[in-house]
């Protein structure tokens, strides 16, 4: 019994030692947010403020067109997310049910290529098209980002489908398209879920795209963060407070969808689990 | 209801051949088993029937059409599958429903042929739940009913009762058969438990190594086994097969054990040449005096039989007795064999004398 105890208290601080960096830094942004500029600089630094300074997220929103931001950010990852998934779940059922892995490893190398490698080219091409001035280019560019998240989770959901099931579909007189659309999607429904949160995540997330692509009308929240950094002199406490403000979705997905997200990374790894 | 014909179905796998130009002939409304060990070719047959395997050649008809490049979908036929395959997110309902959904049934003939369904195999209490909330048998019986609300022209079974535990199996055995009697459908079963083949089936086609061994009655099968292969296959436990030679009008094993031979063989002809003499282990009988003597290696009782080994001068032989002797490991006993139950194969053809 003394020993169980030993052993949680153990665990507890390897935990505790293994989190630190990302909840210490986590509190220290919430802590700069809520603190006057002159908290911000005093040596020895202050943690917890004697005054909360609240109006740095009223700041955040009164001066930097904020809402737009947020808004545009919403329409390239609501549409680059949607997208991927029209695109992303046919092709792995494609790719699980042919079997075809060389087109997943093509398309895991448009992954792995370095985005500044294309932004380039991609950048004259969408200025030749005359885009530049709309969303369009980022949410074409972010699909490089999701499809591919999309496409690997959802192979991973089709290859531990029974084949028998969609057989039995055939035989009850079903097309290839009815097998998909009426057996095979709804059992892969989690898949698509957490393909869903996942590219959700990396393409709220993205800064690189964004910061080539978008005009001043155009930024989402990422580059918008950025942008603030440039204003006469950096005021740490709009900025974290804005920072907090843009990672509070993708903070919030994350929680609730924990569970579904690291069931969708190991779906596949153990054949019929 | 139609009949199935197979004409020299052949399948290949790049360069492996697993069935070699099978034909096959099935009556309008027979009971077929197709039984084998594992990897005969008998479910690779039955995916090719169903349609979810190609030919590599030859042609099946199913009634006057002929389906061998016919999607699966249209070949109007029901399979039950080894693992039932039952999609998980639809309940038992939707489930026998599904392939009339397809055919855009009305919404009240689909009601009625799954309560239909649903009454012959008992089901009626469970149309609204999803398949993980069932048992195995309930499972079993739903793959069936949705078989059955086709109402298919041949209905097709991949082991369907290899999941089952031992007592289910027995049960569900006779419920398919029953239901067969009833509906008369054309009916394909594939199993490698011999005993299923034997008690449910009108025909029996054994396959090995994706070449038909005998096509037959299972009673036919059992009495006159076309080879060594079938003789050892059909019946449990296994037929003893003993070498030797036909000398002065009796079979001689090598280690001099003498059984008689069967009244149709000619002493004459067989003469010389080494031969294999096969008995099943029921077909021996324990006597008091005579016969042959024999100790025991091993005994096996289950109440309705003893299964025992003997060694009679070397030779190892099986027997399997209906009466409760008191046989203990160690004895001798004699035992006799009826002429008329023994069978002589050919040592290198295989093939019965």
């Amino acid at each position: 019994m003394k020993r169980k105890t030993l052993d949680r208290i153990g665990l507890f601080f390897v935990a505790l030692v293994m989190i630190s960096p990302v909840v210490l830094f986590f509190l220290w942004m919430i802590s700069l947010s809520l603190k006057y500029e002159i908290d911000n600089g005093a040596y020895p630094p202050i943690l917890i403020p004697e005054r909360f300074a609240w109006s740095n997220y009223v700041r955040v929103f009164e001066e930097n067109n904020f809402f737009l931001y947020f808004w545009n950010s919403v329409l390239v990852t609501g549409a680059a997310t949607i997208l991927a998934l029209l695109i992303g779940v046919p092709a792995g059922y494609g790719i699980a049910r042919l079997k075809a892995e060389k087109s997943a490893v093509v398309i895991m190398i448009a992954r792995m290529t370095p985005g500044l490698s294309f932004l380039i080219p991609l950048f004259l091409l969408f200025q030749w098209l005359n885009l530049l001035g709309t969303l369009w280019p980022q949410i074409i560019i972010h699909l490089v980002v999701t499809v591919p998240i999309v496409v690997w989770i959802m192979i991973g959901y089709f290859e531990t489908t029974p084949k028998e099931l969609e057989e039995a579909a055939s035989i009850d007189g079903a097309s290839s398209w009815q097998v998909f659309r009426l057996v095979a999607l709804p059992i892969a429904k989690p898949g698509i879920v957490v393909s869903f949160i996942l590219a959700v995540i990396f393409s709220w997330n993205n800064f690189v795209f964004g910061i080539v692509l978008a005009s001043r009308e155009t930024r989402t929240l990422p580059v918008a963060v950025y942008n603030m950094l440039s204003f006469e002199q950096v005021s740490w406490g709009p900025l974290a407070a804005a920072a907090l403000i843009v990672t509070l979705p993708v903070l919030l997905l994350t929680m609730f969808a924990q569970k579904q997200i690291v069931a969708g990374l190991t779906a596949g790894a153990v054949k019929g689990g | 209801m139609a009949s199935v014909n197979i004409q020299n179905v052949q399948k290949r796998f790049g360069a492996v051949r697993v069935i070699h130009g099978i034909d096959i002939d099935i009556q309008d409304g027979e009971f077929v088993a197709l039984v084998g060990p594992s990897g005969c070719g008998k479910s690779t047959l039955l995916r090719m029937i169903a349609g979810l395997e190609e030919l590599s050649d030859g042609e099946i008809r199913i009634g006057t059409r002929e389906v061998s490049n016919l999607p699966a979908r249209d070949r109007d036929i029901a399979m039950v599958f080894q693992n039932y395959a039952l999609y998980p997110h639809m309940t038992v309902k939707d489930n026998m429903g599904f392939a009339l959904k397809l055919k855009k049934a009305g919404a009240e003939e689909t009601r009625a042929k799954v309560d239909r369904a649903a009454s012959i195999l008992g089901l009626e209490s469970l149309l609204e739940r999803y398949p993980r909330q069932l048992s195995g048998g309930q499972r079993q019986r739903v793959a069936m009913g949705r078989a059955l609300v086709r109402d298919p022209q041949v209905f097709l079974f991949d082991e369907p009762l290899s999941n089952l535990d031992a007592k289910l199996r027995v049960q569900m055995r006779g419920e398919i058969k029953a239901l067969h009697q009833r509906i008369g459908t054309t009916t394909i079963y594939v199993t490698h438990d011999q005993v299923e083949a034997m008690t449910m089936a009108d025909k029996i086609v054994v396959l090995h190594d994706g070449v038909i061994e005998q096509i037959g009655a299972p009673l036919e099968l059992y009495d006159r086994p076309a080879n060594l292969f079938v003789a050892g296959f059909i019946g449990s436990p296994a037929m003893n097969f003993i070498r030797g030679r036909v000398e002065e009008g009796v079979f001689r094993t090598g280690n001099g054990l003498t059984l008689p031979l069967p009244q149709s063989a000619n002493p004459a002809t067989l003469g010389g040449r080494e031969l294999i003499c096969g008995v099943r282990p029921e077909h021996i009988r324990a006597v008091a005096t005579g016969g042959i003597e024999g100790r025991v290696e091993l005994v096996e009782g289950t109440g309705s039989e003893i299964y025992a080994k003997l060694t009679c001068k070397s030779d190892e032989i099986a027997c399997l007795f209906r009466e409760r002797l008191a046989v203990r490991f160690g004895d001798t006993i004699r035992i006799a064999i009826d002429p008329s139950t023994v069978h002589l194969f050919d040592i290198e053809t295989g093939k019965r004398i």
